[in-house]
């Protein structure tokens, strides 16, 4: 995506890999090539001087996957899990803040 | 079709639509099923699919897709309204968001489910057309429309017609930008109409029929500007042909270059008022204005398609509704503040609340949507408004019947008592759900709520607007707020800017930058010692705003800078 505001990487730092699932939107987190999560804990993580690669990767395989709008998501180096750096990839990552219900891991844990 | 079979009776309050109208969104279903599947197969690339979803309300937002469905004139029937709980019991999460055109967004659709909800929507002769791009967008209309008592023309008939002669418009669908239209017929402007592209005030003309104020390049966004008054006597008749030289105008000279000085009012700026009046004039004049008239007969077609209210209450309603106010002083507040003067006796408009305490400001469960139904078929001839001030209006209700109205609502937790208060606040979806927002609106709407839950209060502090977005594009309206808050980014964190001193009304005027922007954890406590400084040094029966133009930003600065 094009949005300047998902290109603020650090030198030094470290990103993962996002996108919308194509048929119903939810937000997804790149585990593996070709395996994506709901949760971000899943994700792998890729340091900055690697993640334009790995997007271009990724992208090159997006309608296979049934994604759409691959880009890559700086985290905080020292989180475990990733935690994003900017407060909208964390609303993006752990859901609406105001639904609370509405969290990835409790969508996951409501279908399990 | 045998003779004994009855067609359904007229909607009250909006146009009914016939077999052609029903024919055309079956198709559109069918076309855009066809390419969501060419989608799903490959066959179209996000890129080729993106302006087609659109062209049918399907956003791709930040957690999911969001589909916004037109609301025309903000008016629905309790049909409809039961059809959007049912959407959003099984195909959303149980919610649906009316927003400030007057539309509704459900907030977690699938692409996959997206044609059999538009179908299910085209049952009930819904649609999501003109909710997205850069066509006329969904005409935006009087929440009192028919039924105020200050109405000089009813401007919903005119409104459909500006409906049917935008929807597909050939020359109109690639336009520089979005396109937005609201009409009034009051004196007293609750549309916004000089915050519009267009903004149109219905009134009578001397020869016993119809005519309108016009103003254009209205707009809020990051260029924020009062419409210019571009005359005040536009025959009926030449409606639709002074309208479409006025868009052929804009769609001719209009900026392409640069989106975001793409809008009408950039262009009205740059020609000046007279200057764009000029070529108006110059359009109109060479149009074949008999092929644009718009004939008595015509307006009178479309009128006859409208369901018609049978306004008669009791002789003693009015005093029916006083005694049950002298008899419980939460109904008497709830009257006060959630009710507007209806044109026949008898009667009275009531504005249900989509502001809770602490809650989302335009949510609604899909209990509540089925409450309100209703209520609807109850109370209001199964006709409910959506005001784009995310609340909902049943607009024709008894005066008698409002009692029991009431306690309805009190019990689907509907009754909030604070139209116009510090807690009727706009809020746009913000960070939380928009993908465009660089901060969350809803959050500080929630919590300034809460902080001035009292209906004493709220009663105490008086009128007051206070409106949030959560980005420039502004569709939380914060340039009319009487506070403004805008939400912004720096470096990844959310920073709220405050406006002071905006209308949407006749007394439209942009709010003005008070400072510097506010963490969001110190912007609550800055407003209530705004509010507060209004408290102390506001006289006589000023409202917020009126102070504020009084005494200027200086004490209010100091009020929000002094600790935070």
């Amino acid at each position: 995506m094009s949005d300047v505001r998902n290109n603020r990487r650090e030198a030094g730092g470290s990103s993962v890999i996002t996108a919308n699932r194509l048929l119903d939107g939810r937000i997804v987190w790149q585990v593996a090539e070709g395996d994506w999560s709901t949760i971000i804990a899943d994700a792998r993580i890729i340091p900055n001087a690697d993640i334009e690669a790995a997007i271009a990767q990724a992208a090159a395989r997006q309608q296979a996957d049934g994604l759409v709008g691959i880009y890559g998501v700086q985290v905080e180096t020292d989180a475990t899990p990733p935690v994003p750096v900017t407060v909208r990839e964390r609303i993006r990552a752990f859901g609406p803040s105001v639904h609370p219900d509405f969290t990835p891991v409790a969508e996951l844990e409501a279908h399990a | 079709m045998p003779d004994t079979i009855q067609a359904p009776a007229l909607p009250v309050g909006h146009y009914g639509y016939d077999q052609v109208d029903r024919a055309f969104l079956a198709d559109r279903v069918e076309q855009f099923r066809d390419q969501v599947a060419r989608r799903i197969a490959g066959t179209l690339s996000e890129d080729e699919f993106k302006p087609l979803r659109l062209m049918n309300g399907l956003y791709l937002q930040l957690h999911a897709y969001m589909l916004r469905i037109a609301i025309p004139y903000g008016v629905l029937d309790s049909r409809q309204m039961r059809e959007l709980a049912h959407i959003a019991r099984t195909y959303d999460r149980d919610y649906g968001h009316f927003t400030t055109r007057q539309n509704l967004q459900f907030n977690w659709i699938r692409l996959e489910d997206t044609p059999d909800i538009l179908a299910r929507l085209a049952d009930v002769d819904m649609h999501a057309i003109q909710t997205s791009g850069n066509c006329i967008r969904n005409v935006t209309c009087d929440q009192f429309a028919g039924a105020a008592q200050d109405e000089l023309v009813d401007p919903r008939v005119h409104a459909e017609i500006l409906r049917q002669w935008s929807t597909l418009h050939p020359e109109f669908t690639f336009l520089p930008r979005k396109f937005k239209i609201a009409i009034s017929g009051s004196p007293n402007d609750r549309v916004a109409a000089r915050f519009h592209d267009i903004g149109l005030v219905a009134k009578p003309a001397p020869d016993g029929g119809t005519m309108f104020d016009v103003f254009v390049g209205g707009g809020m966004g990051r260029t924020p500007i009062v419409g210019v008054h571009l005359r005040d006597d536009l025959p009926e008749e030449d409606l639709l042909a002074y309208l479409e030289a006025m868009v052929r105008v804009y769609n001719e000279y209009g900026r392409r270059d640069n989106i975001y000085k793409a809008r009408i009012k950039i262009l009205v700026q740059a020609l000046g008022t007279e200057g764009y009046r000029a070529k108006v004039d110059a359009e109109f004049a060479a149009m074949n204005r008999a092929r644009y008239r718009l004939p008595p007969e015509t307006v009178a077609a479309i009128r006859a398609r409208f369901g018609t209210p049978d306004l008669h209450a009791p002789d003693d309603a009015a005093e029916q509704l006083a005694r049950a106010r002298r008899a419980d002083p939460a109904f008497d507040r709830w009257v006060r503040t959630n009710t507007h003067p209806h044109r026949a006796p008898g009667h009275i408009s009531a504005v249900i609340s989509l502001k809770p305490a602490g809650g989302i400001p335009g949510d609604a469960t899909s209990a509540q949507m089925d409450i309100i139904a209703d209520l609807a078929d109850r109370h209001a001839f199964g006709e409910i408004r959506v005001t784009h001030m995310q609340n909902l209006v049943l607009g024709h209700v008894r005066q008698d019947e409002l009692h029991a109205l009431w306690q309805a609502l009190r019990a689907a937790d509907l009754a909030s008592a604070n139209i116009g208060l510090i807690g009727d606040i706009i809020a746009c979806p913000g960070l939380d759900y928009c993908s465009l927002a660089n901060a969350r609106s809803i959050p500080i709407a929630q919590k300034l709520s809460a902080r001035f839950a009292s209906p004493e209060l709220q009663e105490t502090i008086g009128p007051i607007e206070i409106k949030i977005s959560g980005c420039i594009n502004a569709c939380g309206h914060h340039h009319a707020g009487h506070i403004g808050i805008l939400g912004v980014d720096k470096k990844g964190e959310e920073f709220f800017q405050l406006t002071l001193g905006g209308s949407p009304g006749s007394d439209a005027s942009v709010g003005q930058i008070l400072g510097p922007a506010l963490p969001e954890d110190a912007t609550v406590d800055a407003i209530a010692r705004l509010v507060d400084a209004y408290l102390v040094h506001r006289t006589g029966g000023e409202r917020f705003l009126d102070t504020y133009r009084r005494l200027g930003a200086a004490l209010f600065k100091d009020a929000v800078y002094a600790t935070a």
